[in-house]
């Protein structure tokens, strides 16, 4: 990434992250109680920008498979970038599902008081597993590079890098081995857990059996193509923009296409089985995504915007990396669209008929608009993300090394 | 006369019927509720009971009073169903708490612990009768200003009412700071907490058409046993299998 253009990302998260502090003062200090929704709609935009980010891992660590699991040799150049890529999604899912938690500080009753039928508690465990494999992944992919880094005399910081490195002061061709079979079977390891992951979050939602949307066998299918979709589109523009590898760009592109059709496919599906059935609570929900207050996010953002124009490029433009790359973004940018028309609607729907017309107050409605609070939090945390990763490919070797020492598969 | 008034308050019959319940081995003991559609008369009584006696914050309601209109013009008829907390002999809330701070007691009430739930709200979506309310630390005197006089002012309101401690579950909460409740799932308890004082729950004793019943149904002598024999009995939502633990009368 060219000086100026890091300058300038760089800025725009240290803005973020100054904008973004003002939702999160007002999320420690006063808990839930600046938020927009409430106890019929208990979930909200946080839990959108979860799935989002949910999403984005999965593209990352679907290339790390690729790479390491089934050694395909021309996704070795994106290992570590995706390796960090799916590390970084993490950190920020879990940065915004613990500040959807009514009391934070009890995070740690996952590990004493943990209920193994709920699958939330399955969702933690293995989001835990995700985090740790994929911090030594990353850790053994860029090992070599730091060591040859904190030997490098031109190079600032040589401390730190033999810090990270844990104090290893040579690399040599056996280590290289050594780490390479270690990021093998860490990959190995990853591939289960990783889909268990995925299917685990589209379970979590499937399982309610009142929830008439959600409920069905078709959501973990659903998730894990939207997951791929996502962040295929994420990996595509991210190897455009850092690695310049153009065949690689209109490679993932076509791939991108294809999971873009099947999930369009799939979310035609949903809809035509819903209005077919025609269950009162489902047609309910499907009307408020299409026709409720929110349709300019289904029709505009995702339908429009995030389906139909980049499917036109990747059709007709599918040789232009360019223009592959920014059909991708534009896919992973309207997504939010996607995870917010999944989790509301199924929500808004009253569940007793007639409990709106009782008891009112606002947090016993089924409108709910994210308020400025919640998108300030948003803004904090993905501006948290972007300058963790910047400052990651900056100073780190997770983009190109140079060369010197190192694993070379990686490069 | 006598042959058409009941001979006396249901509400005493009840409460016999608790404090032979009380003297029963817990392990026997079921509780349940159940509620005569045919005599609600829709007043919200036992909605501002059960708020007053919980001292439920603004956005927190245990037990609202559901109205429906039914039929046409003209033949139409208004009818109400006050909505607990089901307490499902089946239920999905319990089944998906990740921190087991949801959970059926010896008796069957899904009660929640307030110092474990870390109040992630998957129990609220779970509940397929919306039954879950979630304290998102409100207050009714948000807005007031406070005035200069402490007899007038906010905080003298607040205290009157709002920073009195409920005794939910058998303990006085502090009073509305930050501390629990605040963040975690609410729900309707059967008023645990005044059954062992001996006392019936705060709804039941605030009906005033007395179309709310309560006891142990494990009791053949109690009322609840013999109004469940009753061909007007349904629940909601059968389909689900939840097997609420409250009952209706049509
Ligand atoms: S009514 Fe809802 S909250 Fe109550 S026990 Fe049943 S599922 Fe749980
Ligand atoms: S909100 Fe509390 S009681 Fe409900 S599932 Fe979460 S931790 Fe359990």
């Amino acid at each position: 990434m060219q000086r100026t253009r890091f300058s300038l990302f760089v800025g725009l998260a240290v803005l973020g992250l100054i904008v973004g502090s003002w939702g999160m003062v007002q999320r420690l200090i006063h808990g839930l109680n600046p938020v927009a929704f409430g106890s019929y709609v208990p979930w909200g935009l946080w839990v959108a920008f979860y799935l989002l980010f949910l999403g984005l891992s999965a593209g990352a660590f679907l290339v790390t498979i690729l790479a390491y699991v089934f050694d395909m040799e021309r996704f070795h150049r994106l290992g570590r970038l995706s390796a960090y890529t799916v590390l970084i999604v993490l950190v920020c899912e879990v940065i915004f599902i613990t500040l959807d938690l009514g009391r934070m500080s009890r995070i740690y009753r996952f590990l004493v008081t943990p209920n193994f039928n709920s699958l939330m508690t399955w969702m933690f465990v293995l989001f835990n597993a995700m985090l740790i494999v994929y911090a030594l992944k990353t850790f053994f992919l860029i090992r070599g590079d730091l060591v040859a880094w904190s030997k490098d005399p031109q190079r600032k910081g040589r401390g730190f890098y033999r810090l990270l490195a844990l104090g290893k002061s040579s690399y040599g061709p056996d280590d290289y081995g050594r780490d390479y079979r270690i990021v093998h079977g860490l990959s190995l390891i990853s591939l289960p857990v990783g889909l268990l992951f995925y299917g685990t979050n589209g379970a979590f939602f499937a399982i309610l059996m009142n929830r008439p949307l959600w409920n069905s066998a078709l959501t973990p299918l659903l998730f894990i193509v939207a997951a791929v979709l996502s962040g295929g589109a994420l990996i595509a523009f991210l190897t455009h923009v850092f690695l310049k590898d153009d065949e690689l760009v209109t490679s993932l592109g076509r791939a991108v296409l294809y999971c873009l059709l099947v999930f369009l496919f799939l979310e035609a599906l949903q809809f035509f089985v819903g209005y077919q059935a025609n269950v009162l609570s489902v047609v309910a929900a499907l009307n408020l995504i299409a026709f409720g207050d929110y349709w300019w996010t289904f029709w505009i953002f995702h339908l429009g915007l995030g389906s139909f124009i980049p499917l036109l490029i990747l059709l007709f433009q599918k040789d232009s990396p360019g223009a592959v790359a920014w059909a991708c973004a534009l896919i992973v940018l309207t997504f939010l669209a996607v995870r917010f028309n999944f989790v509301i609607p199924d929500l808004a729907v009253y569940k007793l008929e007639g409990l709106e017309h009782t008891f009112y107050h606002p947090r016993l409605r089924t409108h709910y608009t994210p308020n400025v609070n919640e998108w300030l939090v948003s803004v904090w945390v993905i501006s948290l993300g972007l300058l963790i990763f910047l400052l990651g490919s900056r100073w780190l070797p997770v983009i190109n090394s140079d060369q010197r020492g190192g694993m070379k598969h990686a490069h | 006369m006598g042959t058409t008034l009941p001979s006396e308050d249901v509400l005493v019959r009840m409460q016999r019927d608790l404090k032979r319940a009380l003297q029963r081995d817990p392990k026997h003991v079921r509780w349940t509720m159940v509620i005569d559609q045919g005599k609600c008369t829709g007043c919200h009584a036992c909605t501002l009971g059960c708020v007053a006696e919980n001292k439920l914050p603004p956005g927190v309601v245990y037990r609202p009073v559901i109205e429906e209109e039914v039929g046409r013009y003209p033949a139409v008829r208004r009818r109400f169903l006050p909505r607990p907390c089901m307490h499902c002999q089946n239920p999905p809330c319990t089944k998906v708490c990740p921190v087991t701070a949801t959970y059926a007691n010896a008796q069957g009430v899904v009660v929640v612990d307030y110092n474990r739930c870390i109040g992630c709200r998957y129990c609220l979506v779970a509940c397929p009768y919306s039954a879950r309310t979630s304290d998102f630390g409100e207050w009714y005197t948000k807005e007031t200003p406070d005035a200069p006089s402490v007899l007038l002012g906010r905080t003298a309101a607040a205290q009157s009412y709002e920073a009195h401690p409920s005794t939910e579950y058998g303990r006085r909460w502090p009073q509305r700071g930050t501390g629990s409740p605040i963040g975690n799932a609410r729900k309707c308890h059967f008023c645990l907490h005044r059954l062992s004082a001996g006392m019936l729950p705060a709804c039941v004793t605030t009906c005033t058409a007395r179309a709310t019943f309560f006891g142990d149904r494990n009791d053949p002598e109690s009322l609840v046993y013999h109004l469940l024999g009753s061909p007007r009995v349904f629940v909601l939502k059968p389909e689900l299998g939840t097997h609420p633990a409250v009952y209706y009368l049509k």
